[in-house]
């Protein structure tokens, strides 16, 4: 009998070259730029967007002195911050009765004022509704005290200067430390979550298709279903591997001789543990969340008979990986308690709440524990996968042991 | 010569309805064997269980020595009844993937695929990739695969079906090579004339039970042979050489030849006057054979195509 690593080996060596020579392929590559360039793109354009339409006119009915003092006031803010933190001022020509105005103006849908300014800077009247007090009311205070400052130092003829800091510049500080290492371990179990679910789909996908044209007949004559299920385990997670160098080697070569993204990259915080553990680290928990998940994805998902089935099987178990990524994100927020070592015992809240812990964290022992319950897990779910898919997908029934080894010993 | 398969009280159950009732099976290393039987008989189930693919409910299976069929995976090869292929694959690839399941080395199978097809006549198709060959052609190249890493056992289910004359005329060369070089092999078929031109022995299986094990010759040694004779005397004393249950047909008689043989009923025949004019003797064929053991229902229903031959997925 063939080893069961030498059959997985020639399993996911098939599958590797298949999946690297397919338009799917082609997909999973150029999807997460996609992504990304599709959300940074609609992130931006919609918070604009929202930003610009939250954006309140405050009318200014006074005299041209005064509005002149209030422009000024507000664009030496704005200077300092953005257009969009503070209201638009309209100048409006003054009525009568600028009570009356006030409220006509207010009343108008077309011009869509939040309030009316009236009066003096000695003596300011704004009009509207209480709810703006928070929003337009306090920006409107800072303008004109801005005004009233700038007045009263130019009555004094005093000038100030602007101010200048003297910058002593070091390395790190704890505070920015700490928010971008909470950050960085969001984003690291973000990121491997969301590969792990794309990449578990297509793998399942692929073992229907296997079992629509019948290969899987072969596969399961010559070698152990263990060997069947870790082969296209090894291939898929090859696949993604291929498909992070790649990634990491356009960013690297964008960083190194464009330095277009050189500020964005450079990120000045290091992981707790190191940048060089932290990355083997991160490639060894990619590797045992996918297994773990992939395992699992393989011995449901085998059940289904057609791609279609495939969505509505694997929808509670996404869910159930949310919850997991939840869990894990405990990991991030709590400051002890219980919940955090659930994540970090449950294999498969495991790796992505190790993963936190690498960047928060300098101890490496733990992972090293970790790393070796999580091979555990996965040995443990690749078997009762294959034992699932024998008993109810080949329909075999008889003497299917979860451990043959243990039983041959023992018998 | 020892045995490549053997199994006893083989059962295997489905949804709690027995698909194999104790089949019990012994095939001579070196020979070519045959089961045969109508759709749904129990054929395909036997097999995948001699192979590992299912586990029986009870009974034991020895293949080439070993209790564990997937310890024998290297020396066994196997073409199941639904064929399976990958169809981006060439050819080439196909069968060397097939041969590198069995423990042959890429390169080693790339070759041995390689000369394979050149010596079959299928050199233009060697970086063919499957999905553009016609489903007898596919058939040929999974059967190559199923050779490639030269075995000690091939099984083969329903092997024939799907392919056209010339296909099925290849393939029975191919078995017949196979034997030659010593493979043993074992086939499933609901065509009876496939099981008598290339098998010595033969299992009769229907309604998941073995209704004969044995010799082909002895399969159809369980029928007499069968006299046909036709005589220029209508009637007269030679008519009581014949037995009871002789019948007649425009001129012809047919009837079993008497146990007693050829030389009593032709003296019989001679001395009563009936001016022999045609006397032959038949031996009974497998289909006949067939019908004697399995009965005229089973016979009627291997006339039927597979669901594989309907176009129809299990």
């Amino acid at each position: 009998m063939m080893g069961l690593f030498e059959a997985a080996w020639v399993i996911a060596r098939r599958d590797f070259i298949a999946t690297v020579y397919s338009r799917t392929f082609v997909i999973f590559l150029l999807m997460p730029a996609f992504l990304f360039g599709m959300t940074l793109a609609a992130g931006q354009a919609g918070q604009r967007a929202d930003r610009e339409a939250q954006q309140a006119q405050v009318a200014l009915v006074a005299d041209s002195q005064v509005v002149a003092s209030l422009q000024q006031a507000r664009a030496a803010l704005v200077a300092n911050t953005s257009d969009l933190s503070f209201p638009k001022l309209i100048t409006v020509a003054p009525a009568e009765h600028p009570d009356i105005q006030a409220r006509a103006l207010l009343a108008d849908e077309s011009a869509a004022y939040s309030a009316v300014f009236t009066g003096t800077l000695d003596r300011p009247v704004l009009t509207g509704p209480a709810k703006i007090d928070d929003s337009v009311g306090r920006r409107m205070r800072l303008i004109l005290d801005q005004a009233r400052t700038t007045a009263a130092l130019s009555d004094a003829r005093i000038a100030v200067p602007p101010v200048s800091f003297e910058r002593v510049l070091t390395a790190e500080a704890a505070g920015n430390l700490h928010g971008v290492r909470h950050l960085m371990a969001r984003g690291a179990q973000l990121i491997i979550f969301m590969i792990t679910v794309l990449l578990a789909t297509m793998m399942v996908t692929n073992l229907i298709e296997e079992k629509s044209n019948k290969v899987i007949e072969i596969l399961a004559a010559s070698a152990p279903l263990d060997s069947v299920f870790l082969g296209k385990l090894i291939a898929t997670l090859a696949v993604s591997l291929l498909g992070i160098a790649l990634w990491a080697g356009v960013l690297g070569g964008l960083y190194l001789f464009t330095q277009v993204l050189s500020d964005w990259i450079d990120v000045p915080v290091a992981p707790a543990i190191g940048w060089p553990i932290f990355i083997i680290l991160t490639f060894l928990y990619f590797t045992t969340n996918f297994l773990l998940l992939g395992a699992i994805f393989l011995s449901v998902g085998a059940q289904a008979s057609s791609v279609k089935e495939i969505q509505t099987i694997s929808m509670p178990i996404t869910i159930a990986q949310v919850m997991f990524l939840l869990l894990a994100g405990t990991v991030v927020s709590a400051s002890g308690g219980l919940l955090p070592w659930v994540a970090y015992l449950f294999p498969l809240s495991s790796p992505l709440s190790m993963m936190a812990l690498a960047v928060q964290s300098e101890s490496l022992w733990p992972h090293l524990l970790a790393l070796l319950w999580q091979f555990l897990w996965v040995a443990i779910f690749v078997r009762i996968a294959s034992v699932m898919f024998r008993q109810t997908v080949m329909k075999s029934g008889g003497k299917v042991s979860l451990f043959p080894t243990l039983r041959s010993n023992k018998t | 010569m020892g045995l490549a398969i053997e199994a006893r009280g083989l059962v295997k159950s489905f949804d709690g309805k027995e698909a194999v009732k104790g089949i019990d099976i012994a095939v001579p290393e070196g020979s070519i064997y045959g089961i045969l039987g109508p759709n749904g008989a129990g054929k395909t189930t036997t097999l995948r269980m001699l192979l590992g693919i299912i586990e029986p409910d009870r009974g034991t299976r020895t293949l080439l020595g070993h209790e564990r069929p997937l310890e024998a995976a290297r020396i066994v090869g196997y073409l199941p009844e639904e064929r399976g292929l990958y169809p981006a694959m060439t050819t080439k690839e196909a069968i060397a993937f097939m041969g590198a399941l069995r423990g042959l080395p890429l390169d080693v199978g790339r070759k041995r695929a390689e000369i394979l097809l050149r010596e079959n006549g299928l050199a233009d198709y060697v970086e063919k990739p499957i999905k553009s060959l016609s489903k007898g052609m596919a058939q040929t190249i999974q059967l190559f695969g199923t050779i490639v890493h030269k075995p000690k056992l091939v099984v083969l289910d329903e092997p024939f079906s799907g392919l056209d004359a010339i296909n099925q005329g290849r393939l029975e060369s191919l078995i017949r090579d196979e034997a030659a070089s010593g493979t043993t092999i074992i086939f499933s078929t609901h065509v009876i004339h496939h099981a008598e031109r290339l098998c010595e022995r033969i299992a009769i299986i229907a309604a998941g039970r073995i209704r004969f094990e044995g010799l082909v010759s002895e399969a159809r040694d369980r029928l007499r042979p069968q006299v046909r004779l036709k005589t220029r005397s209508a009637d007269g004393p030679w008519r009581a050489a014949l037995p009871a249950d002789a019948r007649e047909a425009a001129g012809v008689w047919q009837f079993e030849l008497p146990k007693s043989g050829i030389e009593p009923l032709l003296k019989g025949l001679m001395d009563g006057g009936a001016g022999i004019e045609e006397l032959s003797i038949e031996r009974p064929g497998l289909h006949d054979a067939f019908v004697a053991i399995a009965g005229e229902a089973a016979a009627r229903e291997m006339d039927q195509p597979s669901p594989t031959e309907l176009g129809v997925a299990a």
